[in-house]
Formats: C-alpha cells, structure tokens, sequence
C-alpha cells in the first residue's frame, strides 16, 4: 500500500485515518471522565448496573482467580471482582486512556480496594501480558472503541488460560423494530442533550450514540470471538438487545 | 424478563449492606466470615444464591451452575425449614429431623444467621452523621419517650375497655364470672348423672323378677 492510500476506519459515523482513531476516542474519554458515573447512571437509567451485575455473575470468578478487566473504566467489575478474588487472587484494572484509569484508582482507594488489584495502561490490540494469564477476562463497553477488534480479541483469547472465560458486555442490535426506533429517537436526539447539560459536552455523547449503530451486531461477534479462537461461544439478550453479553471459553 | 432476578438481588444486597453498616456488632462478625461463599438451594420455589461476605457487607449472586466445590458450604432447605431456621430453631434439631442438609463448614450457617437476624441497628449514631450528636440524641430521646408513652397508653386503652366491656357494660362475663358458671355447670351435670342412674335402676327393679330385686340394695 503506497503512504498516500491511508487506510481509513469508522469513529462513529465518520471515517478516520487508522492510526488516528485510538487518539479521538482518547480525547472522548478524556473528555468525560470525570462526569462518566453520573452519566451512566443517567444515561441508562441506573441499568447499566444490573448489566454489570449480570457479567459478574456470568464471569463464575472464585477466590484465587486472575482477572483482567479491560476498559475497566472507573472500576465497577474491578470493585466486585476484587473482593471475589480475595488476597490469593489478583484484578488487573486496564484502560488505554489515563484519565479514566485515574477516575477509577481514585474510586477503588475511596472503598478500600487495595492489595491485589493493579492498574495498566494498555491497549486491548496488544495486551503487555504473557500467554495463558488470566482465568477471567471483561470488556464492558469498551470493544466498541478499539480501532481492531478482531486484534483485541485474539490479544484477549492469546493471554487468557486454557478453560478461561472472555466475557463481553456491549451495546448491540435490539431485536424489536418498535424499541430500536424508541431507542434511535432516544439516543439521538435525548442524549447529546443529556451529554451538553451534565458533562458539557454533547458531541462526545453523539460519538456514544453513532459508535453503538457501528459497532458489530450479536452473530457477527460472536462469529468474530470464535474466529479468535474462543469456543462455546454464547450470547444473552439484555434489555431486548440493547446491550448482549457474549461470553466464549478457550479451550 | 431476565434482568429481574438480578435486579432484586441487587436491591437486596445494598439493603442488606446498609443496615450492616448500622450494626456495630457486624464488623467483628464479617471479619470472622470474609471470603468465605456459602449456596443456599432453595425448593419451591427453585431459587440457588450464593452468599459472598466480604469485609464491608456481603455479595448476593445467583447460584445456577456454580459447582458445590467452588463454596464453602451448600445448604438446601424448603420455604418452611427457612423460615423455622431464622425463627431461631437450632440446626442439629433441623438436620436430625431430616429438613435441612448441610454440606461443608457447618458453622457458616450459624454465622450467618447471628449477622443477618441478630441486626442490632444504631439509629442514633446513624441519625448523629446527619444531624449532629445533641440533636441526634435529642430526637432519639424523643422517639423513646414516644414509644414508652405509646405503650403505656396502649396498656391503660386496653385495661379501660376491659373493665367497660366486663364491668360496667356488661357486654362479656369476666373470668371469675365464667369460673361460677362452669362450677354450677359441673354440678348440674353430677346431678344429672346421678338421677339417670336412679331412673336406670328403679326401671330394672319394675322389670326384673320379685326375687332378683329383694337382693338390691336400698336407694
């Protein structure tokens, strides 16, 4: 490929050079850290907990477990899995985006989190772990911002032990016309607004919104987990497909 | 819908971890418990939990597929070995009757139920967090004087219509009533009896033949 021909990929609805994609999101997330809590809660109407919730349930962690949770954001899953895993066990709370790493070690302190969870800056792409890590590995609401998924999930599947599980929680298709027009007229018009008056930023919610339509349906990754080299691949519905948790094992 | 499980978990563990908070026994108990998962398996209606403890309260999660050699111990007891085990009945006499199985650390059991049951509750110190120490306690002193007031009204409300429904109204006999009722009653039926068997013997003494009856003895 000549230097010229610059291959391009979506961020949101936009194309962007490759190369520049990680940076935008950056700056999204920069943008948002520290009203990021509040505009979850808001956003989803406090659902994005039992969401999570859901994803802990789902991830079977024992005491003694190494989890990585990636895109861990303000550490929601870390605060849970830590204690889960209890002082034998280890939670690695990775992000690419150091605002949202400070956001989140800042909250794990304030509720007594401390010993055995780790803080990385990292990219999912090229995850700085070595093979067959980790017995639990999350991504919640983060794949959809990586520029290769297909990379990221590869990088997850190479680092996670053998009869570990790949949980992925995302926004996804829902599978009833009447809600996912309900949920078009909501995310594009009410949450820009919402992003403008809470966090004073509502093209970073635009983003949010476009990125969700662009981001993979059910099949399609849970076909792209398998193509990594997961097994068992399965996904649930939440929310009537507004979000899917997708959880492959590799075997 | 599937998330309405979970979202009643959730609501139940921060309720639980609240009043947790509250209990200043809780603290020294939850050390004796952190890290250990107790699956409780419930039937009718078919319901696996898993209790987590942890330093700061405890983790609900739902039980399905979590293997027994994952927990420290498995408990599986119907709605009404539930309900008499945290009514304070002892769990050897619940095992031996063959109600409750416990796998595991036994003792959990026990543990669990003095943290969730035995809640000791410190509204006052709680209240002192948003309002201060003098009007906190001022309100509880208050609230107590309140209650004490409500329950002595409430005795002297029920010894009042007691004595207007038996005494003065008349409505109800009262109990010494009742008791010389019962003594005529019981002498009534002795009397009764005793005329029966009076009128069963003079009627065999008109039927039985002259001899047979110079033999009865005199009334």
């Amino acid at each position: 490929m000549s230097p010229t021909e610059k291959r391009t990929t979506h961020f949101g609805y936009q194309e962007v050079p490759v190369d520049e994609k990680a940076s935008r999101v950056a700056d999204v997330f920069h943008s948002v850290a520290a009203r990021y809590d509040v505009m979850n809660d808001l956003m989803s109407m406090g659902i994005h907990r039992v969401w999570k919730r859901m994803t802990i349930e789902r991830a079977g962690v024992r005491p003694g477990h190494h989890v990585l949770d990636i895109a861990g954001g303000t550490g929601d899953l870390t605060l849970k899995f830590s204690r889960l895993v209890g002082p034998r066990g280890k939670v690695v709370l990775a992000d690419i985006n150091a605002s949202m790493l400070k956001v989140g070690r800042d909250k794990l302190m304030d509720n007594g989190v401390g010993g055995n969870v780790e803080y990385v800056q990292a990219n999912a792409e090229n995850l700085p772990f070595p093979d067959n890590s980790f017995d639990c590995i999350t991504i919640a609401f983060g794949l959809r911002n990586v520029t290769d998924k297909d990379a990221a999930l590869r990088s997850m599947a190479r680092v996670l032990k053998p009869g570990g599980r790949l949980l992925v929680l995302e926004f996804s298709k829902p599978n009833n016309p009447l809600l996912s027009k309900a949920y078009d007229e909501y995310s594009f018009r009410l949450l820009p607004k919402m992003g403008e008056l809470v966090a004073g930023d509502g093209e970073s919610y635009r983003y949010l919104a476009e990125s969700i339509r662009m981001h993979p349906d059910q099949e399609t990754l849970k076909a792209m987990m398998e193509a990594a080299g997961l097994e068992r691949v399965e996904y649930t519905n939440l929310t009537g497909g507004i979000v899917a948790l997708h959880r492959g094992i590799k075997l | 819908m599937l998330v309405t499980p979970t979202l009643l978990l959730a609501g139940c563990e921060r309720t639980l971890n609240a009043l947790l908070a509250r209990d200043p026994a809780a603290p020294a108990r939850l050390a004796a418990l952190v890290g250990s998962r107790l699956l409780i398996r419930l039937e009718q209606p078919h319901l696996e939990l898993v209790i987590h403890y942890h330093h700061a309260g405890l983790d609900l999660m739902r039980g399905e597929g979590v293997d027994e050699t994952e927990v420290d111990a498995v408990v599986e007891l119907t709605p009404e070995t539930f309900s008499e085990w945290i009514s304070g009945a002892s769990i050897e006499r619940l095992m031996f009757d063959g109600k409750l199985a416990v796998r595991g650390r036994i003792h959990l059991l026990e543990a669990t139920r003095e943290l969730l049951f035995d809640l000791n509750i410190d509204w006052e110190s709680e209240l002192a967090r948003w309002l201060g120490d003098m009007p906190a306690h001022s309100l509880a002193e208050g609230v107590r004087r309140a209650a004490r007031w409500g329950l002595r009204a409430k005795d002297e409300l029920m010894q009042d219509v007691s004595e207007y429904v038996f005494e003065e109204a008349r409505l109800l006999p009262g109990q010494q009533q009742r008791n010389v009722l019962r003594d005529h009653l019981t002498e009534l039926e002795i009397a009764t009896d005793r005329l029966e068997a009076r009128f069963n013997r003079l009627q065999r003494k008109l039927t039985q033949p002259p001899q047979s009856a110079s033999q009865e003895p005199r009334l």
